[in-house]
């Protein structure tokens, strides 16, 4: 009885807490809204801010990560609030796994990806790219004392990579090596620091990061080297298939922030 | 079956019997089955570009579940009857050690079960030193023994209380007979009660394997090629992320529905007032 009694004390509480909680949503949604009215009503202001959302799958540092407050923060946050601010428009990053933030886009559930994707043929057949902001090599980790030192040296062994990017797609084309695949590339890292795979490959960017930078991977982690490529490879902002509108917003944008140097202070920030 | 004798004391108080007119074409098994298998070859066949190719992908990968699946049942099995027992156990230590297991593990998601075992105990069993080979077996830990490792923990501890139920679900009176005929605690519980209880306990336990036959897709998160990851890997890199889930999904289906089949035959088998 008297847990029943408790528990319909604590309902009620929840009850009535929900009831505030909407009341004050419907007091402030006509203050919120009346300002917007009154700028539709201005007679032609300054050209509208328009909001682009990108999605970022936040575990690719320096590129794209948390920081210990949560925020999210690297190169390409930064990189886009510059370009939000020459190009006038606001960029509202959304934090997305990256199994399935293509399949994301392609549903519309957000307007552009900035997540270091790469520009390749086969993803330009299912989605648009702005122009290359990024020049990206394909970086092997290893464990200091492995002895890997060339392409040749991994033959036979396991190489780990975040699934769907450009550097699991390298390391599946290596003759002789077993390709495994992490839903992060974290997760591959780790692997390799606990000796259960021989290399891990993602951008060069997060392979400095993982190797030099990070206080508990920096002993036992080195880049062995860059994988060679006939084509050159860089990251763009991904829309969707035929969104010419944002492609168009997203190139000036950067034009203006590479032609004011703005762009290589951001570089020297995050890679010096 | 020879413990007859035994098990017969009981006659006519036992579960209600099933009535035989499930059986034959129509039923939910038969209809699940021709339609997943005829959404398959439909699909192959008009368009064998994305969907032949990801079925020519799967195969290993449907290996590596059933490996991981019928390795995790087993795991199980053992640890549920062991917990099941334990926790009627009237030995205060064997009951609290066997209580704890199924609060804890009970309370702990699956997902982050796996992630312990694998990551974090991985960089503990790094630290140790390889002075036997039990610590070198820790520290080379393959995924597929971390996978069906930390599923065997998960399951055992729901089987353990489904154990539990079905034993205690047994009368009584069953024990008190068995032991004025002179039969012995375990020889209760081997001869009297397990033959009894198996059979309340079998449909819930058949649940929970094909409940675990789904939930082993979570061992996609340690790199372990079964089937879920062998086709995001080709929706990685073909963008069909419709066309390789749809099919993932139906094998999933004709895999579970194969294992709901295996317990069904095992519980007619069991239902011997029935038996054909």
């Amino acid at each position: 009885m008297k847990l029943f009694v408790v528990m319909a004390a604590l309902g009620m509480m929840f009850m009535l807490g929900c009831s505030k909680a909407e009341e004050k949503k419907a007091e402030e949604a006509p203050k919120a809204e009346a300002p917007a009215a009154e700028q539709a009503a201005a007679p032609a202001p300054a050209p509208e801010m328009v909001e682009i959302t990108f999605a970022s799958d936040c575990t690719w540092p320096p590129m794209e990560f948390l920081d210990a407050d949560k925020n999210i923060v690297g190169f390409s946050p930064d990189l886009l609030e510059a370009m939000g601010k020459a190009g006038n428009f606001k960029p509202v990053i959304q934090n997305t796994a990256w199994d399935g933030i293509f399949a994301g886009l392609a549903a519309g559930k957000y307007q552009a990806i900035s997540s270091s994707v790469s520009i390749t043929e086969e993803r330009k057949a299912t989605m648009d790219f702005s122009d290359p902001y990024f020049e990206v090599k394909q970086g092997v980790l290893v464990q200091k004392d492995s002895g890997i030192a060339t392409v040749e040296d991994l033959k036979g062994k396991v190489i780990g990579a975040q699934i769907g990017t450009t550097g699991y797609f390298a390391a599946g084309q290596i003759d002789g090596a077993e390709a495994k695949s992490y839903d992060e590339v974290g997760l591959a890292v780790e692997d390799l620091y606990n000796g259960r795979i021989d290399a891990a490959i993602c951008d060069d960017a997060v392979a400095y990061d993982y190797a030099l930078q990070n206080e508990k991977y920096k002993d036992t982690l080195s880049l062995a080297f860059v994988l060679e490529t006939d084509q050159k490879e860089y990251l763009g902002f991904a829309v969707q298939k035929g969104d010419t509108e944002t492609v168009k917003i997203l190139n000036e944008a950067l034009a203006k922030v590479k032609a004011s140097g703005e762009y290589d202070t951001i570089y020297a920030k995050w890679f010096k | 079956m020879k413990d007859n004798k035994f098990v017969n004391i009981n006659v006519g108080d036992g579960a209600a019997i099933p009535d035989k007119k499930d059986r034959g074409l129509f039923n939910a098994w038969w209809i699940s089955l021709i339609g997943g298998l005829g959404i398959i070859l439909f699909l192959i066949t008009t368009k064998p570009d994305p969907y032949l190719d990801i079925l020519k992908f799967l195969p290993d990968g449907v290996l590596v579940t059933f490996e991981v699946t019928i390795l995790s049942i087993i795991g199980a099995l053992i640890l549920g009857l062991i917990t099941g027992l334990g926790r009627i156990s009237r030995v205060r230590p064997i009951n609290l050690i066997a209580s704890t297991y199924v609060e804890v593990v009970r309370g702990i998601p699956l997902l982050v079960q796996l992630f312990y075992i694998y990551f974090a105990l991985g960089q503990l069993f790094r630290e140790l030193p390889e002075t036997n080979f039990v610590f070198i077996f820790l520290k080379n830990m393959p995924p597929l023994v971390a996978a069906v490792s930390a599923m065997s923990i998960c399951y055992g501890a729901y089987m353990g209380e489904v154990f539990r139920a079905g034993i205690e679900s047994i009368d009584r009176g069953q024990s008190e007979a068995s032991r004025s005929l002179g039969f012995n605690r375990s020889q209760t519980m081997r001869y009297v009660i397990l033959p009894q209880a198996w059979r309340t306990i079998l449909p819930p336990v058949g649940n929970e394997f094909i409940a675990l036959l789904k939930d082993s897709s979570l061992v996609s998160i340690l790199a372990v090629a079964d089937l879920l990851r062998r086709g995001r890997e080709f929706a990685s890199v073909s963008f069909n992320y419709f066309e390789a889930y749809t099919m993932v999904a139906l094998v999933y289906l004709i895999i579970t529905l194969i294992l709901s089949k295996g317990v069904s035959y095992m519980e007619s088998r069991l239902n011997y007032y029935v038996r054909d």
